[in-house]
């Protein structure tokens, strides 16, 4: 990785960054694009009905085409429609997932960090038995138990994902917690709470934002997994995790239906990894030093 | 390499795998040996028919008893006295040569081929036809209720067979049936327990083949070879060894038959089908006696609201689902298929969301009213039923029904609809049904007649007048085959109808795939699935 000089104004710092690590830009411009098509599906897709429950059955299997850019699925629904409707299913469950896996893991970390003694022993002993189960094996399990949906993913997925916050936030709570500003602050009376989430947090965000990009992908691509198994979003609902399920007997004869919602799950992963990535090489600061 | 890394790694690797898996993957047992599975189609004296099925073969080896997929290799290894014929729609001579029936049909004679051996060496003669089916009756299995109308058995003679009834039936036809009309030696185990030795994977039929190995879980799970005494002969060309190879995947299958690793495919989807016929195999699309029935809750949830009922079956788009099968399904006019006696012309079904909205609102629901939540099961696999679950939760998300369409394997599915606690039930049941024995009674009293506990009959409607209407039918087919079909027709006005206990979705028609130089084949919708191994060809 190239040393980044990180110096000037956040424009050119962003613009040093950009140029050190071409492959995060790319995958950030990728992610930009995928974001923007989510939004604007209603507006982007060509078929905006077949996003919901639209069906042609008249139409079946289409092969690619100028009416059709991805072609058509077993019931006529045009496959460019639903994947830009998909956008919205998938980068929903990673913001929801990343956003209640976060608020749970850090919470906790950073209690547990500052309090230290038994309250961190307590919460670390919790996040190890979440983690002693591997986190696919723990979310089937659950999403066996509840009712398939989105929601349901959702919440397979974020109960397996919280620990690792938990564990990356409460070690850099602690070191947060014994530096001397901490110290000064519980001299002056300051309440531990407001300690806590005024000092301790803040301080300690950084490497679990690199974080947070970095498992966006996972998350995407874990849900596409359960979606893939039935345990996740249902018809007539855009996904692409179900879309690759309903359509795999079809590889051989009907390749479109399968290979570009695959494709689609590919790519976004990819961009989050990548961006990740670069973060983490732009922020570290031991990598900076170097 | 940071986990991060390993994570993206393992995420191509799961899209590689994914991918491999969406295309059939390697297809198994390339290359190796796969022992009966090698060079099937080549002519000789000991050419192998490979059959592909989709699914376990041998579920009970028992002939009294057996009811599911084994069919397709019992129907070689067993003969019953009459088998069905499609072309004349009529039972034709096998075990039996002819038959008669007296005026009042209550009183039935056959009379039984000469020179007809079981696999254990014993002569198939009256005495040994009528401790079979006795025994059949006696089990008291699935099958087991076809012969419910007889009353007694004689055997006049070695080789005379004499039937008295309780009451009037098509006893012929009755005989031809797919399942519980076998013939077997009842004494093939000695001493022992006979059902224990079937279990073994022994057999103690006079058909053509006889079981030469069964590995249960086994890609090629049967094997059967020629039974040299059978009574129809050898000479001329003929298989004399049948393989059951079994392959879940369409896929595999279509590219084992591709590279000639296979003989007869029993199912392919409509691209591949289509495929199949473009690139120069044998194919064959015959309608079924099989179709699709979604079945509705009448005993509980919100679907004994008969006006919630008629409201999905108009919301099924008939039409769409026929067209997204391409081939595979017609569409069905009332409960029994065409060229069965029961068959009822220009009542195919429609969709109808407006008149499904009304009767939603009535009821409370639909659009601007509240939200109706459905549950409904369907086999996991099935590509044809999950095109219908797709069509059906789409359609009804618009009429403000939120219907979650469940995969699941069979037993379990199945198991769920049987549950004491009706809690559990689902409020749609989706399954394929056909008939024992070329007739539409198999439908009614399986499936629509009541039962304390409930079996078939999934929609778990409870009638008395339609289980005393019921009740008739084997009479009147025997007596009266006017008085029979305007019987039918009332049942099926009451039941899909007035009662709305069911949606008929389509009807299936098969299509095979098979190796170029099969000669002789020809699709028996009467028995589902099967091929009759002994009459075709093998070609060069």
């Amino acid at each position: 990785m190239t040393t980044v000089e990180l110096r000037g104004t956040p424009l050119r710092r962003v613009g040093n960054l950009a140029r050190a690590d071409v492959l995060a830009t790319v995958g950030a411009v990728i992610l930009a694009v995928i974001v923007l098509a989510a939004l604007l599906a209603p507006w982007l897709a060509p078929y905006p009905a077949d996003g919901g429950s639209a069906t042609h059955p008249a139409e079946a299997l289409l092969p690619p085409g100028a009416d059709h850019w991805f072609g058509t699925d077993q019931v006529g629904r045009d496959v460019f429609t639903r994947i830009l409707f998909g956008a919205r299913t998938s980068l929903f469950i990673a913001v929801a997932v990343l956003g209640l896996a976060a608020v749970a893991g850090v919470t906790l970390g950073v209690v547990a960090g500052y309090a230290g003694g038994v309250v961190r022993d307590v919460i670390m002993r919790i996040t190890d038995v979440f983690l002693a189960f591997p986190a696919l094996l723990l979310s089937l399990a659950l999403a066996v138990v509840l009712q398939p949906s989105v929601t349901t993913v959702i919440v397979a997925i974020a109960v397996t994902w919280w620990p690792w916050y938990a564990r990356l936030t409460a070690s850099v709570a602690q070191s947060v917690a014994g530096r001397g500003f901490i110290d000064a602050a519980r001299c002056l009376g300051v309440p531990a709470p407001k300690i806590v989430f005024r000092h301790v947090l803040p301080n300690s965000l950084t490497p679990v934002l690199v974080q947070l990009s970095l498992d966006a992908g996972g998350v995407i691509l874990t849900a596409s997994a359960l979606s893939y198994l039935g345990l996740g979003a249902q018809e007539p609902a855009a996904e692409w995790g179900l879309m690759v399920e309903q359509g795999q007997t079809l590889f051989t004869t009907d390749w479109w239906v399968v290979t570009f919602p695959g494709l689609a799950i590919l790519v976004t992963a990819f961009a989050f990894n990548v961006l990740g990535e670069g973060l983490r090489a732009g922020l570290d600061p031991h990598r900076r030093a170097r | 390499m940071g986990w991060q890394k390993r994570l993206l790694v393992a995420g191509a690797a799961a899209v590689v795998a994914l991918t491999a898996a969406c295309g059939g993957g390697q297809v198994r047992g390339a290359g190796g040996a796969e022992g009966a599975g090698s060079s099937p189609a080549a002519a000789g004296s000991d050419a192998t028919f490979v059959y592909v099925p989709n699914l376990d073969v041998v579920t009970d080896w028992d002939p009294a008893t057996s009811y599911s997929n084994e069919i397709t290799a019992m129907q070689n290894i067993y003969e019953s006295l009459t088998k069905y014929d499609p072309q004349s729609q009529k039972p034709v001579p096998r075990l039996a040569t002819s038959w008669t029936s007296s005026k009042d049909g209550r009183t039935w004679t056959f009379k039984l081929r000469e020179g007809a051996k079981f696999h254990t060496g014993r002569a198939v003669d009256a005495q040994a036809a009528k401790e079979s089916i006795e025994r059949t009756i006696k089990e008291a299995g699935g099958p087991a209720y076809i012969w419910d109308s007889v009353a007694s058995i004689e055997a006049t003679d070695p080789h005379t067979l004499t039937f008295d009834l309780k009451y009037a039936a098509p006893l012929d036809l009755i005989a031809s049936s797919d399942y519980g009309a076998y013939v077997y030696d009842t004494r093939a185990a000695g001493s022992g327990d006979l059902k224990d030795w079937f279990g073994q994977g022994k057999d103690a039929g006079s058909g053509p083949y006889t079981v030469a190995s069964w590995q249960k879980g086994k890609e090629t799970e049967l094997t059967l070879k020629a039974f040299d005494g059978y009574w129809g002969g050898w000479s001329g060309a003929h298989y004399r060894n049948i393989a059951f190879r079994v392959t879940p995947e369409l896929t595999t299958a279509w590219q084992l038959l591709q590279r000639g690793e296979v003989t007869f495919v029993q199912r392919l989807n409509p691209q591949l089908f289509a495929q199949a016929r473009d690139q120069g195999m044998q194919t064959s699309q015959t309608p079924s006696f099989q179709n699709l029935l979604a079945l509705f809750n009448t005993a509980s949830g919100p679907l004994r609201d008969v006006r919630l009922r008629q409201a999905v079956q108009k919301a099924i788009d008939y039409d769409g689902l026929v067209s997204a099968l391409k081939g595979a399904g017609v569409a069905a006019s009332g409960l029994v298929p065409e060229g069965l006696l029961g068959h009822v012309e220009g009542q195919a079904p429609k969709q109808d969301l407006a008149g499904a909205a009304e009767l939603l609102k009535q009821a409370g629901y639909g659009p601007g009213g509240k939200p109706l939540d459905l549950t409904m099961t369907y086999a996991q696999g099935d590509d044809d039923q999950q095109i219908l679950a797709t069509l059906l939760t789409s359609a009804l998300k618009g009429l403000n029904v939120n219907l979650t369409a469940k995969p699941l394997q069979w037993n379990t599915q199945w198991d769920q609809g049987k549950s004491e606690d009706p809690a559990k039930r689902q409020d749609i049941f989706v399954m394929y049904w056909y008939p024992d024995y070329a007739d539409a009674y198999s439908w009614f009293v399986n499936v629509f007649h009541s039962s304390p506990k409930p079996s078939f009959n999934l929609s778990y409607l409870k009638d008395d007048a339609v289980d005393s209407k019921i009740e008739e039918l084997p009479q009147l087919t025997a007596t009266d085959r006017t008085a029979a079909q305007s019987v039918y027709a009332g049942l099926q006005s009451e039941i899909i109808g007035r009662q709305a206990a069911v949606a008929v979705a389509y009807t299936q028609n098969y299509q095979r795939a098979y190796a170029k130089g099969v000669q002789g084949y020809t699709d028996n919708p009467a028995y589902p699935n099967v091929v009759f191994v002994h009459d075709l060809t093998p070609g060069a």
